[in-house]
């Protein structure tokens, strides 16, 4: 679906193209809300949970506002095995999994093991969990570090679990491409179906507010320093300083239409297109023409014109020339179009989760389409660029089709486009 | 079982180690059941044998590690820490 694959794949017609893989099932992990009905209540009302640093060992450091998720108690969904081994960027996954594994009401089918995938992205992997074996290595000695360092830090450790968890063996992989990977699991997971799975368990979740992790964090110039949560993340705004991190992430149940209807799912959206590309760290300029030229191929292999384009879900990066770019390649993609449609980035409320935050955007954008609300982009007035922008209260509208955009720090471009499930599915 | 580790710190360590509840009595009653049927894999078994060396200041080796089931790996333990001395 990206175009570097669709270049080496033989060529597409309309005709002979299956239909589109379709969402049945989400979960969400978020700063703002566990579980899809408060995350959403939250969002349409453009509550912002941005707020100052608390996890331990953290404080200290020049980093000070965050969104943070207060009180997650994994066991609530997960037996203990699977938490002592794991991080929590794989709590928050199995935990979001869990709920969209529920709300699809998907079952490993004993008769066709192979027949349910995993996909995940991961940007920077079990940290914590890292970071308290190491101190244990340098602190006490070898003999104390335990042996699930060896898994429970690695970028594919979600994947992995879920996949033992629920007895899910088809084909199963992880996605190590910055924050753009969250589009690009999705639309891995959709190139596996179209090769005949059923069905895969796929999204993104972070859990970059560790000590190591925040460290690592920053050296990214990118990153708000600010100390004032109202002020840390204006994206589009001239008081732009920058993005705040946050953690969290969301999953989803994405199907075979044929699968899901045999099994009498209910489709919640369709994955109609995705492009991805790379345009390197040389600028955020660059990110322009990369941009838009994963829009332009997004939405072709949509079938779909720019005037049919119902809302936007921006990268929303909170740096001048990053907001810059991402304004203008908007307008090079979508034309006339630009000025008029829609453009919001709810994660200006809860923080931006690196891989999970383009998954939280897909969630949010599928919620939006059923709901038929475009919410708000807290926090953010006075919109310095030709777009508009959705601030304060959510808005209204007939939503068939949205396109969802993610920037990574180290030069991915990606869009997806989604469409409405409401009469194609049913 | 003759030897130090008896089955309530097996199960303890198995909690404590690997997250699972499991009846010391059950594995005591059930000879031929595997690490496997109590759901502990081979990386939980590690880091439950590092913590007896720990615990009992001796090493253990690679057959303690290696063993599939519970009377197993005790029989293998309290004999090697009985040979120690412990």
């Amino acid at each position: 679906m990206s175009q570097a694959i669709s270049a080496s794949t033989p060529s597409r017609s309309a005709r002979s193209r299956p239909r589109p893989p379709v969402v049945t099932g989400v979960g969400v992990v978020a700063p703002n809300g566990q579980g899809t009905e408060r995350f959403w209540k939250a969002v349409q009302q453009g509550t912002s949970v941005l707020g100052p640093v608390t996890r331990d060992g953290c404080t200290h450091l020049p980093l000070k506002v965050a969104g943070e998720i207060d009180g997650f108690d994994p066991s609530a969904l997960i037996d203990g095995r699977f938490l002592v081994q794991t991080d929590r960027f794989t709590h928050f996954a199995m935990a979001a999994a869990e709920m969209a594994v529920q709300d699809a009401r998907l079952t490993a089918d004993p008769e066709n093991p192979f027949g349910i995938g995993v996909v995940t992205a991961a940007g920077s992997g079990g940290g914590e969990f890292g970071q308290g074996e190491l101190q244990q290595l340098w602190g006490k000695g070898p003999s104390f570090v335990g042996p699930y360092q060896s898994i429970a830090w690695f970028y594919a450790a979600s994947t992995g679990q879920i996949s033992i968890r629920g007895g899910f063996r088809g084909p199963c992989g992880v996605l190590a491409n910055d924050e753009a990977g969250g589009l690009d699991a999705l639309a891995h997971a959709a190139r596996t179906i179209r090769r005949g799975t059923d069905a895969v368990v796929v999204g993104a979740t972070e859990a970059p507010l560790a000590p190591y992790s925040v460290v690592c964090q920053l050296g990214y110039p990118e990153l708000s320093l600010s100390d004032d949560p109202q002020h840390a993340y204006l994206p589009f705004t001239t008081d732009a300083c920058g993005f705040a991190p946050g953690e969290g992430g969301a999953m989803f149940v994405l199907e075979d239409p044929e699968a899901a209807r045999r099994r009498g799912a209910r489709a919640r959206a369709v994955i109609a297109g995705h492009a991805s590309n790379f345009t390197g760290t040389d600028g955020w300029s660059q990110s322009r023409q990369g941009l838009a030229r994963a829009i332009r191929d997004a939405l072709d292999e949509a079938q779909c014109s720019a005037r049919e384009v119902d809302v936007v879900f921006a990268d929303a990066m909170g740096v001048a020339e990053a907001d810059q770019a991402e304004a203008l390649a908007i307008a090079d993609a979508l034309g006339p179009r630009a000025a008029t449609v829609p453009v919001t980035a709810p994660k200006t409320g809860f923080g931006r989760a690196y891989s999970a935050s383009s998954a939280l955007d897909v969630a949010t954008a599928v919620l939006a389409l059923e709901h038929g609300v475009v919410p708000p982009t807290p926090n953010v007035t006075g919109v310095r660029h030709d777009l508009d922008v959705v601030t304060g209260e959510a808005r209204t509208a007939s939503l068939h089709t949205a396109l969802v955009l993610s920037r990574g720090l180290m030069g991915c471009n990606s869009a997806l486009v989604l469409r409405s499930a409401h009469g194609d599915e049913r | 079982m003759n030897g130090p580790v008896t089955f309530d710190e097996l199960a303890a360590l198995m909690k404590a180690r690997a997250g699972l509840s499991v009846d010391p009595r059950e594995m005591e009653r059930r000879p031929d059941a595997t690490f496997a049927e109590f759901d502990l894999d081979s990386l939980g078994l590690l880091g439950i044998v590092a913590e007896l060396e720990k615990r009992y200041g001796s090493p253990l080796g690679n057959e303690a590690e290696g063993c599939k089931n519970p009377h197993a790996f005790l029989e293998n333990v309290n004999n090697q820490l009985t040979a120690a001395g412990v």
